[in-house]
Order: C-alpha cells, then sequence, then structure tokens
C-alpha cells in the first residue's frame, strides 16, 4: 500500500475540511428547493414606471435596473390596484381588488375578516417571513397579522430617527394600536395637537431632539445634505437603508429554512432630496415633457414647477439606481441573487402634470398607475419580456403558486405570464382610489380606472365637480391621455362601462 | 414610620390631593375627548365600532397614567419647590394653576408648530418658550393662590370636579383590561 505523502497528507485533510465547509454552505445557500424558494420583495415607494429608462423614459434614470432587467423577466404593462400607499400595497399583499380588501382609506385597514388572506400567512412558518415598511401605512397593514411574521422591523430601521419602541409594547395589537397612539395620542409627526397632551408633548419633543441631533452629526460626518425627510419625521440615507436590507438578506441566507422578505423602501417618495452628487444630473438636458391640461381637482402648479420637481424626482430615482445596483451587486457575489426569486416593483406611481404633483387625489393616468415590475427568478440569466396587461394583485397568487400553496378563492389577482400563468390580452386591469368613500358599504364615490387592451377608462363616480363623468383614452394612438374619446368611441364606452359595473355591483359589500 | 410621618407633616390632606386629582382627570380626558372628535369622522370611514372603542381603550388607558404622573408632578413641587409656603388651603388652587399653565404651554406648542416643515422652529424656541413659560405658571400659581375670591372659585371648580373620578376612573380600568386582552400572547 502507498504510504500517503506529508503534500497529499494536507492535501485531503484541506479537501476534508473544505467539505465540511461545503454542505453547510450549499445548505445555507439552498435551503431553498424547487417547491420552497426563497421570495424577496423589493418596493421602492412611489416608483412610476414612466421615469424608468427600462420603460423608455429619455432620461437615463435605471442604468443598473436596466442591467438587472437582462435577466430577468420584465413586465411591461403592470398597474397597481391604488394610486397611494395604503390601497396600492393593500392589492399587492391581499391579491384583492380594492373594492374587496376595501384599505381605500389614506391609514385605512383590510377588511378584517379577508386580512388572513396576505402572504406571510398563506405561506405559513416552513418559511421564515420578514417584513421592512419604512413607510408607517404598510407597517400598519402587516400589522393585522403581526402573529405571522417572523421578523417585523419598524418604520425607523437603519434610519436616522430615534425609535421610541412604543409600538413594540403593543406588538399583537400593532395595527390598531399604530393608528391610537402613533396617529393620535403621540404623535411625534406633522400634528397640531396630541390627544395625549402632556405625555404627547414630551414624546414629541424628545423624538425631535435626538433625530435633530442624528442629523446633525450626519450632515457633519457626509458634508453634504443628503438626507431625506419624509413627512413622518423619519430621516434617513439610502445607502443605511440599502445596507440594512443587504444586512437583513444575508442573516436570511445564513438561517436553515426558506424566506420570505417585503422591503418597503420609502425612496424615491417625496420629498426629492438627492444627493449632492446627482443635483446637476438632466439639469438643461433639453428634455421637455409633454404639456397637458390643468385638471379640475389639481391645484394649478405651473409647468416650471412641475418640471423642476421632475428634475428632482428623476435624480432621486438615480440615486436609488445606484443603491440598488450596489445591492445587486452584493447579492450576486455571495450567491444569494440565484437562490431566490428577487421582485421589485412599487405600491404607485408619480405624476407630474396636469397642474399636479404627487400621487393620491382623484387623478388616475398612467404615470401614477403604471409600476415596475421585474422578477429574478433562481438562476434566471436571459431576459423575457411580458407585454400583456398584469395588476399588482397578481403577485400573491404567484407567490403561492411558486412556493406550492394552494389560491385561496377570494383573490381577484392571477398568476403571472413566465411564471406559470398565460398572458391574457382581453383581460380588465383595474385601480381605484376612494378616500372620500367609506370603508364599509357602497363604493358610491371613488374614480376607478379600467385598462382593457388599448383602452382605458377613467370613471369618476360620485364627484359632480369634475364635467366629465367618464374619460375614455385609446393608449396606442395617444400615451399621453390627451384626447378623451368618451363622446366619440361610444360603443367602446357603453361596452367598458357595462364592465365595470359589473364589476363593481357584484363586489363583495 | 418617620418617612411617613415626614410627608404626612408635608403633604397635603387626602381631600386636596383627590380634589386636584380630579380636575387633573378632567382636564386630560377632556382633551382627549375633545381631539378625538376631530379624528372620529376619519375613523368612521375605516374602522368598525370595535376598533373605534379600542382606540378608547388605548386612550384611557394612557389618560390614567398621565394623570398619574401629572399629579406625582405637582406633589413633587409641593414637597420641593413650594415646600417654603407650606400653606395646605393654597394647595389646591396653586396646583390647579400649574396644570393649566402645564397643559396651556404644551397645548400651545402644538398648535404654534404643527406641521413638518415646522420642526426647525419648534426645537429653536423649545428652551425660551418653557424659560418663560415655566416660571410665569408657578408665579401665576403663586398669585391666584393668593387672591382670595379666585382662590375660592378654583376650590369650588376642584370639588365639583371630582364627580369625574366616578365616570373616568372606572372606564380606565375597563380600558386596561380591554388593552391588555387585545395584546395577550
Amino acid at each position: 500500500m502507498k504510504k500517503i505523502s506529508r503534500r497529499d497528507f494536507l492535501k485531503i485533510a484541506g479537501a476534508s475540511f473544505a467539505g465540511l465547509l461545503a454542505p453547510e454552505q450549499l445548505f445555507s445557500l439552498g435551503k431553498a428547493d424547487a417547491d420552497r424558494p426563497n421570495i424577496v420583495i423589493l418596493l421602492l415607494d412611489a416608483f412610476s414606471a414612466k421615469h424608468l429608462s427600462l420603460y423608455g423614459y429619455p432620461r437615463q434614470t435605471t442604468p443598473h435596473i436596466d442591467t438587472f432587467a437582462g435577466y430577468s423577466t420584465v413586465y411591461h404593462n403592470h398597474y397597481s390596484g391604488g394610486n397611494f400607499t395604503t390601497t396600492g400595497t393593500a392589492s399587492l399583499l391581499t391579491g384583492m381588488l380594492p373594492w374587496k380588501h376595501r384599505a381605500i382609506n389614506y391609514g385605512g385597514l383590510v377588511k378584517p375578516e379577508l386580512a388572513g388572506i396576505n402572504p406571510y400567512t398563506l405561506l405559513g412558518d416552513e418559511y421564515f417571513r420578514l417584513a421592512f415598511s419604512q413607510n408607517p401605512w404598510p407597517d400598519r397593514l402587516m400589522g393585522q397579522y403581526y402573529w405571522d411574521v417572523d421578523r417585523f422591523l419598524p418604520p425607523s430601521a437603519y434610519s436616522l430617527a430615534e425609535d421610541t419602541q412604543l409600538i413594540e409594547m403593543f406588538k399583537k395589537d400593532r395595527a390598531l394600536a399604530s393608528i391610537a397612539v402613533e396617529d393620535f395620542l403621540l404623535p411625534a409627526q406633522d400634528s397640531a395637537s396630541a390627544g395625549s397632551l402632556l405625555l404627547g408633548y414630551i414624546n414629541k419633543s424628545r423624538t425631535l431632539n435626538e433625530t435633530s441631533k442624528k442629523q446633525t452629526l450626519a450632515y457633519i460626518n457626509n458634508g453634504v445634505p443628503e438626507i431625506m425627510d419624509p413627512g413622518y419625521l423619519i430621516p434617513y440615507l439610502n445607502e443605511n437603508i440599502y445596507d440594512g436590507v443587504l444586512s437583513e438578506l444575508k442573516d436570511l441566507a445564513s438561517r436553515k429554512q426558506p424566506y420570505f422578505a417585503y422591503f418597503h423602501l420609502y425612496s424615491p417618495h417625496y420629498p426629492y432630496r438627492p444627493h449632492n452628487r446627482y443635483r446637476s444630473l438632466f439639469r438643461d438636458d433639453g428634455y421637455a415633457p409633454v404639456s397637458k391640461p390643468d385638471h379640475p381637482k389639481a391645484s394649478g402648479l405651473t409647468e416650471q414647477f412641475l418640471a423642476g420637481q421632475r428634475n428632482l424626482y428623476d435624480r432621486q430615482i438615480v440615486q436609488v439606481d445606484d443603491e440598488f445596483g450596489k445591492l445587486i451587486s452584493e447579492l450576486d457575489r455571495d450567491g444569494i441573487l440565484q437562490n431566490c426569486y428577487l421582485i421589485l416593483t412599487s405600491d404607485h406611481g408619480e405624476l407630474f402634470e396636469r397642474g399636479f404633483v404627487g400621487h393620491g387625489f382623484q387623478l388616475m393616468y398612467e404615470p401614477v398607475l403604471q409600476v415596475p415590475l421585474i422578477i429574478h427568478a433562481p438562476n434566471q440569466t436571459k431576459r423575457r419580456d411580458v407585454f400583456s396587461p398584469t395588476s399588482n394583485t397578481d403577485i400573491l397568487p404567484t407567490i403561492l403558486s411558486i412556493a406550492g400553496r394552494e389560491q385561496p378563492a377570494e383573490l381577484d389577482g392571477r398568476i403571472l405570464p413566465e411564471l406559470g400563468g398565460t398572458a391574457d390580452e382581453d383581460r380588465p386591469v383595474f385601480s381605484m382610489v376612494a378616500v372620500d368613500n367609506p370603508a364599509f358599504g357602497e363604493i358610491k364615490k371613488a374614480v376607478v380606472s379600467m385598462r382593457k387592451r388599448n383602452y382605458k377608462l377613467i370613471a369618476y363616480l360620485g364627484y359632480d365637480e369634475i364635467p366629465d363623468d367618464f374619460e375614455l383614452y385609446d393608449l396606442d394612438t395617444d400615451p399621453h391621455e390627451l384626447q378623451n374619446l368618451a363622446s366619440k368611441a361610444t360603443g367602446v364606452l357603453s361596452a367598458m362601462k357595462e364592465e365595470l359595473f359589473a364589476c363593481l355591483n357584484n363586489a363583495d359589500l | 414610620m418617620n418617612l411617613r410621618r415626614f410627608f404626612a407633616a408635608r403633604l397635603p390632606g387626602r381631600q386636596h390631593v383627590l380634589a386636584v386629582y380630579a380636575v387633573i382627570v378632567f382636564l386630560v380626558y377632556s382633551w382627549t375627548l375633545v381631539t378625538s372628535f376631530y379624528k372620529l369622522p376619519s375613523w368612521t370611514f375605516y374602522l368598525t365600532i370595535g376598533q373605534i372603542l379600542s382606540i378608547y381603550a388605548y386612550a384611557f388607558s394612557l389618560d390614567l397614567l398621565e394623570s398619574i404622573l401629572a399629579l406625582a408632578g405637582i406633589l413633587l413641587l409641593d414637597l420641593t419647590l413650594f415646600l417654603a409656603l407650606k400653606n395646605t388651603e393654597e394647595f389646591q388652587s396653586r396646583s390647579i394653576v400649574v396644570v393649566l399653565s402645564a397643559l396651556i404651554s404644551s397645548a400651545l406648542r402644538f398648535i404654534f408648530f404643527p406641521d413638518y416643515e415646522d420642526v426647525s422652529l419648534f426645537l429653536a424656541g423649545e428652551l425660551t418658550w418653557w424659560a418663560v413659560a415655566a416660571p410665569l405658571g408657578l408665579l401665576l400659581s403663586v398669585a391666584a393662590s393668593k387672591i382670595t375670591p379666585l382662590r375660592k372659585i378654583l376650590d369650588s371648580i376642584a370639588e365639583r370636579a371630582v364627580v369625574f373620578l366616578y365616570l373616568y376612573l372606572p372606564l380606565s380600568l375597563i380600558s386596561l383590561v380591554v388593552v391588555f386582552i387585545r395584546n395577550i400572547d
């Protein structure tokens, strides 16, 4: 028998040691199998598809997302169920249309009896489930099923804000406690008063003072003001947030079970405060968006103001795209990207037209409804494009399908094409804003958008101050929604109205 | 025993303390109720009756804590800053003015700086505001208690406010139970 040399012994020992480590490494990245894949949703708030170079925007806003799309599935006609956070996010998380889930008011909740229809509950404890929303409204929505979330980060996680931990005291009742404590009794945010006067004042003063100190330190450390102060007074640095997402994903990848993670990141939501290094971008680049008439419900902002805000928003998108690029690069290097479904999307878009900036209100035009949807499947190397219309109510059915779970009968969404579903060009896609309508009972005051084939119908229900009850556009010939065809294409209008009202009349009230 | 005697000698009588607590309870709970009426229309839009009542349960639970803390603050003032005054007859009126000053000052701060854009102004003026408001409130409280007609009015308000204890305290206890049940594992 041949003697083993010292060199061979070292080789064998090294290989054995590596062998001992390798299964662990493989196991930690490969706990998910084809039936139970890891799933990550990265949602960027107020991220309009119309502002992504990926979708044809003339400005180069998203080079990193464009690269990511090169090995992902890109959905070109993807719509949110609502034009602001609560309705848009609830549609995504419940897979139901707004008139069913009823999270239709600012900061509203999903109908209690339907709260169990969500990815966390339906994926079950076989998955390790993480929830993080910088925006307090989705945090509240997910608080309705807190007990099904294994790791629930507060909105202030990875931010510069002082976390009061108040809600942690009432974590079993997170959704309602958030309304009672954060909105009413002890608001540290915009509020003319607090329900609890003395403690409310002390809380506001303490939170603002602590936050201000951290902000000042951040200014000093970074040399330039790159802090974004959302209306919720949770200032943050995008790089901190994305670093936080990365560390959470690394932690998830090291666990011994498949994971589902939902990250609802605030940027590029208003206020648009791009870092100084982006501030000269697109300045005098000659881009002139199409001028559109003021909407009766808009605040009459000037074209010049709109252009200024658009520039800031576009720069903010470039900054977010850079952070996304860094994140993807890290995930790729660590092998996490190859081992999960990564869904990049938004809850609603943003408008810079018709005398209006932002989202919500009664405006339901394409830039505020059309959101990006780019899905990278494990080990996907080639780009696929889907042009048939899809809705963000399709996300939950798709997640359940790829995780091998049953589809509850309540779902309105369908499994996405290229991920187990089939393309349906004739499918109507609905969005609704009904902030002026109670969450209970009949929908009497709302604006509903219905996209079907090349046509888009906007129906103003209960808004007497808006002269035209219906707007109809042919998006193929009029992508900027300038020519209202309601009085010309009467046949199309009545067919779409009939279908829309049939849906509304059959809605679960 | 010595400690008890120490406090007994310096603190006002139980009835006086109760009357002051009643005023605190009346002010604290009434403020919560009034501010809740501004929120109620939006709550009725998207919350069920049960959910709205649960919000009130949180509110009354916190009000109970706030009122106890406010009373503790008043007694602490009496044991320290107002120790030299020692006049237990003036305790009620003096304490009511202190509580009113603190509440009105806080309310004004909220009203003057409601918006997110006002944060820097809110913080910049905070020290100055309280540097003026706190001594002014303390001075007013001493002065008010020295003016006999005013003191009598304040005393009579305090005695009548006791009735609110019978309403708000049981509500708070029920609220505590509700909050506990909603947060139980």
